[in-house]
């Protein structure tokens, strides 16, 4: 078990090492220059060249990319270029990190609680119209864009709380279930988590909901079903005990991968919300060319993404022993 | 010995979306005591579905049971509430199965498989069930019980499992085993020893047992009775001996016909049955094997037999066992 671990952990630098020289490359090389946004497009050649050489961009790649390597080593990721200017990455990931992590967790809370139970009950109820109708509502959540669902949701929500919209600077002041756009986060204990929340889950409800089902009505095909009732057991014994673990299996190693997606914030429901997290800081930084932020961000996830992995394949043997012994 | 199971024009069916299959059409037939029925046939005759229909193991939908009447112990079990049906599932009647690869749940212990009857029906402690379990699968052959009570399925080979599967059945000491082909999916050696172990436990607990099978070789060292099934219906019924010294339906002589003997001419061909059973969904108006019989007249074309007709003691469903007699005592 512990060499397994070890050996999977060996394989995170070498990952680390093409993910940043790529991500690198194409801040570097790629379209758009963070000096040239700082300074705006009539910005005298001069300065640019100062600032670029200040920063160290006129060095050759090899050079910039050694560099970047040798501080990220000792724990500095730069700075960032442009909005956050002159502000370590470092501070900016870990004031941002926890927001989204927080909202994340709920919006998977949420996943799994509303969508086991849709999938749990439509697989049961197969073909009748409690299951076409989960279906229909399940495929409404997949399709309705997010940009479509933000002004919405948000509309029909602030209605019940008395919006007053002042049109001018599209600043909301409204009832306790919305935190108004432009930074205004209560953190995770508070109700305005919810509705960001709801509609991060939408996918999330759908993913469970549909694999759930499909879970349950093949494991109630299974011999081992027909054995179980053969007892003589009760039918929500024969469901809860011998069925739906074996359906839960696949929603465990889904949820297992979507806990490297955890550190991933949402674009749109970030910026909509005002939800000062790391999507919100993405989307900042890929605008303005700050590629020091984006490439700690993408070394981020990766990590997140392996972990996530490995934790999939050390807890899968807990819920199925044929894989534990292996 | 009295009767213990008593099935009268049992029917079942199943609406899919080709049509009404009707895999049982008025079986009839019982279980004394203590003895053992063969239920012989081939595939999608009927067998399983019959005994699964006496168990209400039925899915519903799509299966139906319009009709029919399944006494043990004074009640018509296909009448019981839900509750009592349940009393009697793997306590009263229990049941093997024919694929011990996929009948035994791989998330739950063996313990937990054999005890949940013991505690159900028996209203053990855990650790008397425990116990019991240890026992049982000492009776069924299982070396080592103790250090393997806490295994998973896949930790163990198909006949073991088949074993635990009968441990499992024999649990509550039931009066009636039915095994549908449970060494169909095993290997000939395992096929022997799980055969003998059933025998040894019948002779042990005294049970009666309902054997399934489509292999005629196994059911002649088994049964004291045989019921040969074909398309939905019990064409021929006999003692075990009666049976094979003086089968009396022409299908009953193709499956005879059919296998291959240690005593016969070196050269001789095995004779196979002509031709497909009828289209479950379509029955015919008469007799169902009417198309691929031999001694087909045209009463057979127009009414189906009842299985009434035959010797003493020896129920056949054909208007012509006589010149079937006949026929075959020429050979």
């Amino acid at each position: 078990m512990a060499a397994f671990v070890i050996r999977r952990l060996l394989w995170l630098p070498i990952l680390l090492f093409f993910v940043s020289l790529i991500t690198f490359a194409l801040g570097v090389y790629g379209p758009g220059d963070p000096i040239k946004v700082l300074l705006g497009i009539r910005a005298n050649p001069e300065t640019i060249e100062r600032l670029r050489h200040e920063y160290g961009f006129d060095q050759p790649f090899h050079i910039q990319y050694l560099r970047y390597v040798a501080n990220a080593l000792q724990g500095n990721f730069g700075y960032s270029l442009v909005k956050y200017r002159d502000q370590p990455v470092g501070g900016l990931i870990a004031h941002a990190l926890p927001v989204t992590i927080q909202l994340n967790l709920v919006a998977i809370f949420l996943g799994l609680g509303i969508g086991v139970p849709l999938g749990l009950l439509a697989g049961l109820k197969r073909d009748t119209w409690i299951d076409l109708l989960i279906r229909g509502l399940v495929i409404a959540g997949i399709s309705l864009p997010i940009i479509f669902l933000n002004p919405v949701l948000t509309f029909i929500f602030s209605r019940r709380h008395d919006i007053v919209l002042t049109a001018a600077n599209l600043r909301f002041s409204i009832g306790p279930l919305l935190p108004m756009v432009q930074g205004y986060w209560d953190g995770i204990f508070s109700a305005k988590v919810i509705l960001p929340a709801f509609i991060e889950s939408l996918g999330i409800i759908a993913v469970m909901t549909r694999q759930m089902r499909a879970g349950m009505i093949e494991v109630l095909s299974e011999d081992y079903i027909r054995t179980a009732r053969a007892k003589g057991l009760r039918e929500r014994v024969v469901i809860v005990r011998h069925a739906m673990r074996n359906a839960l299996i696949p929603i465990a190693t889904i949820l297992g991968l979507m806990m490297g997606g955890l550190v991933a914030g949402s674009f749109l429901v970030e910026n909509w919300f005002g939800v000062p997290g790391v999507g919100a800081l993405a989307f900042d930084a890929l605008f303005s060319r700050d590629y020091y932020i984006t490439m700690a961000l993408v070394l981020l996830i990766a990590v997140a993404y392996v972990l996530s992995n490995l934790l999939v394949d050390l807890t899968y043997g807990l819920l199925d022993p044929r894989i534990r012994k292996a | 010995m009295g009767t213990l199971l008593q099935v009268k024009d049992l029917r079942t069916e199943f609406h899919t979306q080709d049509g009404v299959v009707h895999a049982v059409n008025g079986v009839t037939f019982h279980v004394d005591e203590g003895e053992t029925l063969g239920l012989v046939g081939e595939s999608g005759c009927g067998k399983s579905v019959s005994v699964l229909s006496v168990m209400r193991l039925i899915p519903q939908p799509p299966g139906k049971i319009p009709a029919g009447e399944v006494m043990f112990q004074g009640r018509d079990l296909l009448k019981v509430d839900d509750e009592e049906i349940r009393s009697v599932r793997g306590n009263k009647i229990a049941m093997v199965f024919q694929d011990p690869m996929t009948s035994l749940n791989p998330v739950l212990t063996i313990n937990t498989q054999i005890s949940e009857s013991l505690e159900l029906h028996l209203g053990m402690t855990k650790e008397q069930a425990r116990k019991r379990a240890i026992e049982l699968l000492k009776m069924v052959g299982i070396p080592e019980a103790e250090g393997r009570i806490d295994d998973y399925p896949h930790q163990f080979s198909g006949g073991m499992r088949q074993r635990v599967m009968i441990a499992m059945a024999l649990s509550c000491s039931p009066q009636l085993l039915i095994a549908d082909e449970p060494t169909t999916a095993l290997d000939v050696t395992i096929q022997a020893q799980i055969i003998d172990i059933v025998k040894r436990l019948k002779r042990e607990l005294g049970m009666a047992i309902i054997w399934i099978t489509h292999d005629l070789g196994i059911i002649a060292g088994l049964a004291d009775r045989i019921n040969v099934m074909y398309a939905g219906f019990v064409i021929e019924s006999a003692s075990n001996k009666e049976i094979f010294a003086n089968p009396l339906h022409p299908y009953t002589l193709g499956l005879l016909g059919s296998i291959p003997r240690l005593d016969a001419a070196l050269k001789s061909k095995l004779t196979p049955i002509e031709g497909l059973p009828p289209d479950l969904i379509e029955m015919p108006k008469g007799c169902p094997f009417y198309d691929r019989c031999r001694h087909r007249t045209e009463k057979c074309a127009n009414e189906n037999p009842p299985l009434d007709l035959g010797a003493v003691r020896h129920w056949v469903a054909c208007w012509n066992w006589q010149d079937v007699q006949k026929a075959r005592s020429k050979q």
